[in-house]
């Protein structure tokens, strides 16, 4: 959808500072009340959920022109959708959707970010959406007996990343996703070296027309492969796949998991027996695309049928972070003995987003560390040993901030107990 | 009318570079209407720049140069609020955002001392640590915890925790010529405990019937009463937004109670009151119920049906909390000796299990604020009628009710069963009313909306019910103040003493026009 699209849902925004905390009901004191990292950090109410709906209205009202300023504000901000749910505790209307759209009329506008620029031009050339990255796609399975989905049929595909494809340590955890999917007696095929990106970073980054491209090249293949299951390992890809791909229109028609979806289930069932004990003590970080955006996407279209009240015809059912995957990593993680879990105060759907998101770990290195820093400190309060989460973007941002804790995928606390 | 080069080099001396911007982006951020009271004007005029001070000195040294300038500024804490704009050009945004800590919180003496953006929830959370809460505005736990910010700091528990007027205590307050007061015991003692003495006592001055709204001065910290506690630390909430379910801690309890009529509820409220057992009281109509427990619109309407057909008449929400299971046991006893006594009815449908519970929660932390007001199309607006007897301002809704009818007759305004609120204060000899108008704020609206308030007006000068608290500019004050022993006469000279280069943008108190 264009911006002026979503006019209606920018005008409802009443300014009520909703936006810039984690859900009332759940404050339980002075501190990690602040649910969005982009206010937090700048400080303007312009950095906001709701601030942002302001500087949307100006653009479709031909109010304001683009300044150096506005890729600042509008690009420093994880897109982490928190905003979104505080909102939506009470109100009726799609933040995060316009914040798309902003970032989308910013680029057609010629306003981008130049190192964004270089990572979209590197996806539509095969490479992927990383900065200086090292190694070569697929060396993450180089020693692994598992079959090429591109040649041999699969019925399911474990999709590593960019990430896993290109950083060693984010492959280590890969190899071990397929290592424990096969002890479970599954037989997943892979793309190796020539697994492509999932393009959704750079819709995030507001270059619709590449990421819908790059999309339509990933179903393309999909569909030849004849696969009915989709599992990644990473969170972003997981939510581009399960939700946005849906959402630009295109249909695969696999079945989407996140790795710790399809673990949980194999340990239900008896299949994967963590048995050794792993004494630690662990608080879990929720990625956001894991989390709150991992609904499924609801496509819409009506219009309103009450003057006074945003009711429609036919009725709308928003996404509110309702039903994000938050239960199988910890299920995962209480199923090993000698795992203490603690949580942070913010989990869940008003978790605080590691700093990776909507390209702001490219564009903003400063403002992404400091945004980890905040959620290793909030980490070190509860007394845990170690960070895990589930996201390899996660793993990267959060781990080398000053803190002592050390920061783990649960793939890997998972792999310690099998 | 841009900010000369040299005043904003000036001003960002003082703050410095990353906490000023007079970029458009940021500009149009706060230009966008406050969902309260909203026109058909959506945009407000920008603020020439926006200031992010972080101390009474950094504010203090903007204020001084304004004066020097000739520059206005308004200061504001978490920006809801029709007040919180810019009345027109020449202003500049004091947005005190970076004044957010929590001074001191003195379980002993029974207070704490926040700044601006400290909000109600964070304060709130920290007191039930402690035994301890605070009163919360209706307008919500999102809002400023200072006792000072926007209105009369009235909300579902000030039958327990009273008002702003009353809970404020010390205060820290740069005068619109950029002079630090320091009021109360701070000015004598250093310390926060009283409002009035020993040392200076300005509170009819600095807070005046309606607050100033923004329009003298900035207030950068104050201390606030706080009450006890009868709950856990902490309460649980389980599920996931928005459907938050809280675990029953025991010893809380949340009735609905309607009456046939006026007289009913008053009677109800008399006897809740002289009983003393309810923590909080707070008058809603079904449709604000339904609001409440509904966490959508669609639900919402649905609800809001079906309460309607068990709801007789004009109502209450009220809460019990229990000391101990048997301080619990005699006020739940009381409570049904009440509704007997009475004949109220109690609404079945939140008396359930979850419904009940969650309620309760949503209630003490005043989380469903935004879904009863702005949930429907994202303003609101109507009477913010006055704080008088019970009595007094049960006979103005009555008034009003019939006004806001013709409103929705015409199709102008939601259909939301009409009954404005009204909840009682410091056990119910008190009272604070509202008329809540739902709309879509469309031009036929707008006008019909504005007709509505001036019908109000009328009504509480000819009806002698004193003055409403949404006296938000001159034109309202000029209007009460020949009915009400000329007090803007008074008003306008604080101003002018105060102010007298006119620099505290008043566009939403009282200018010191002659």
């Amino acid at each position: 959808m264009a911006l002026e699209d979503h006019q209606s849902d920018m005008e409802s925004c009443c300014r009520c500072s909703a936006c810039k905390f984690i859900p009332l009901e759940k404050i339980t004191g002075y501190e990690h009340a602040n649910v969005c990292p982009s206010i937090s950090r700048h400080n303007f109410h312009s950095y906001s959920g709701g601030g942002r709906m302001g500087f949307g209205l100006g653009l479709v009202r031909g109010r304001v022109n683009y300044t150096p300023r506005t890729a600042e504000v509008v690009y420093d901000c994880n897109l982490c959708g928190a905003c979104d749910v505080s909102c939506k505790y009470a109100m009726e209307f799609d933040v995060l959707e316009p914040l798309y759209a902003i970032r989308e009329e910013c680029v057609r506008n010629g306003q981008t970010v130049p190192v964004w620029d270089g990572l979209v031009k590197n996806m539509t050339k095969g490479g992927p959406t990383l900065l200086n990255p090292t190694g070569t796609r697929g060396q993450w399975a180089k020693d692994l007996e598992v079959k090429d989905y591109t040649r041999d049929k699969s019925q399911v595909i474990y999709h590593a990343g960019c990430l896993a494809s290109y950083d060693e340590q984010s492959g280590q955890v890969a190899k071990a996703a397929v290592s424990l999917l096969s002890k479970a007696g599954l037989e997943v095929g892979i793309a190796k070296d020539k697994e492509l990106c999932c393009g959704g970073r750079a819709y995030e980054m507001g270059y619709r027309d590449e990421a819908v491209a790059q999309a339509e090249l990933n179903v393309a293949r999909f569909k030849e492969s004849g696969a009915t299951e989709l599992v990644t390992g990473c969170a972003h890809c997981y939510q581009y796949f399960k939700v946005l791909y849906p959402k630009l229109g295109l249909e695969h028609g696999l079945k989407v998991s996140h790795i710790t979806e399809y673990l949980a289930d194999l340990v239900a069932e008896g299949k994967l027996k963590p048995t050794k004990p792993v004494d630690m003590t662990l608080t879990y970080h929720d990625p956001c695309h894991l989390g709150r955006l991992s609904e499924p996407w609801i496509d819409w279209k009506g219009v309103q049928r009450e003057r006074h009240m945003r009711v429609y015809d036919p009725p709308r059912v928003l996404r509110r972070g309702t039903y994000g995957v938050y239960e199988p990593p910890r299920d995962l993680l209480k199923a090993i003995p000698g795992v203490k879990l603690v949580e942070m105060d913010r989990v869940k759907e008003y978790a605080w987003c590691c700093g990776a998101g909507g390209g702001v770990r490219e564009s903003n290195r400063e403002f992404a560390a400091w945004t980890a820093g905040e959620r290793m400190a909030e980490a070190e309060s509860t007394g845990a040993e170690a960070l895990v989460t589930a996201c390899p973007h996660c793993v990267q941002t959060l781990a080398g901030n000053g803190s002592p804790l050390k920061v783990y995928d649960v793939v890997e606390i998972l792999d310690k107990a099998i | 009318m841009a900010l000369q080069k040299e005043h904003y080099k000036a001003f960002e001396a003082i703050v410095g570079a990353k906490n000023i911007s007079e970029d458009p982006v940021d500009l149009d951020a706060w230009a966008w209407r406050s969902g309260q009271a909203a026109m058909a004007q959506d945009f407000k005029p920008r603020f020439e720049a926006i200031l992010l001070p972080a101390s009474t000195e950094e504010v203090q040294a903007i204020v001084r140069l304004c004066n020097k300038f000739g520059v206005q500024f308004k200061a504001s804490s978490t920006g809801w609020g029709v007040y919180c704009d810019a009345g027109g050009p020449g202003c500049i945004k004091l947005d005190l955002r970076r004044m957010n800590r929590i001074i001191e919180i003195d379980e002993d003496n029974m207070y704490a001392v926040v700044e601006p953006y400290v909000i109600h929830a964070q304060l709130q959370a920290e007191l039930m640590k402690r035994g301890l809460t605070c009163n919360v505005n209706g307008a919500g736990g999102n809002t400023s915890a200072l006792p000072l910010a926007a209105h009369e700091g009235i909300g579902h528990m000030s039958g327990t925790c009273s008002i702003g007027e009353r809970n404020q205590l010390a205060a820290e307050w740069v005068t619109p010529e950029g002079e630090i007061v320091r009021t109360g015991s701070l000015g004598a003692l250093g310390e926060w405990f009283c409002g009035d003495g020993p040392g200076p006592s300005v509170r009819g001055i600095i807070r005046g019937n309606v607050m100033p709204l923004g329009g003298l001065g900035v207030y950068t910290r104050a201390a606030v009463k706080i009450y006890h506690w009868p709950g856990p630390p902490t309460m649980e909430v389980k599920g996931y937004s928005p459907d938050y379910v809280m675990q029953n801690p025991g010893n809380f309890l949340l009735r609905y109670l309607s009456w046939p009529d006026e007289e009913g509820r008053a009677a109800g409220i008399q006897e809740l009151g002289e009983s003393e057992i309810a923590f909080g009281t707070m008058g809603f109509n079904p449709n604000m119920v339904a609001a409440s427990v509904a966490t959508n619109n669609e639900q919402e309407l649905v609800l809001a049906e079906e309460y309607s057909k068990e709801i007789v008449g004009p109502g209450i929400c009220v809460v019990i909390a229990g000391n101990s299971p048997r301080d619990f046991a005699y006020k739940k006893a009381v409570l049904e000796q009440v509704i007997k006594e009475t004949r109220a009815t109690s609404l079945k449908a939140v008396e359930e299990g979850d419904v009940q519970t969650s309620f309760i929660w949503r209630f003490i932390r005043v989380t469903a604020s935004i879904r009863e007001t702005m949930r429907g199309t994202g303003v609101f607006g109507g009477e913010v009628f006055g704080t008088d007897s019970y009595l007094v301002q049960s006979n103005f809704i009555q008034h009003s009710r019939t006004d806001k009818k013709d409103l929705i007759d015409r199709g102008l305004v939601y259909p939301d069963n009409t009954d404005p609120f009204i909840t009682s204060l410091e056990q119910g000899q008190f009272a604070h009313s509202e008329v809540l108008l739902r709309f879509t704020p469309a031009p036929d609206v707008a006008a019909a909306a504005m007709e509505y308030v001036g019908k109000a007006n009328a009504n509480a000068v000819n009806g002698h019910y004193g003055l409403p608290h949404h006296l938000f500019n001159d034109f309202q004050h000029d209007f009460f103040g020949p009915h009400t022993s000329n007090y803007t006469h008074w008003l306008r000279e604080i101003k002018k003493s105060f102010d007298p280069n006119g620099v505290s943008e008043a566009s939403n108190h009282i200018t010191a026009k002659d």
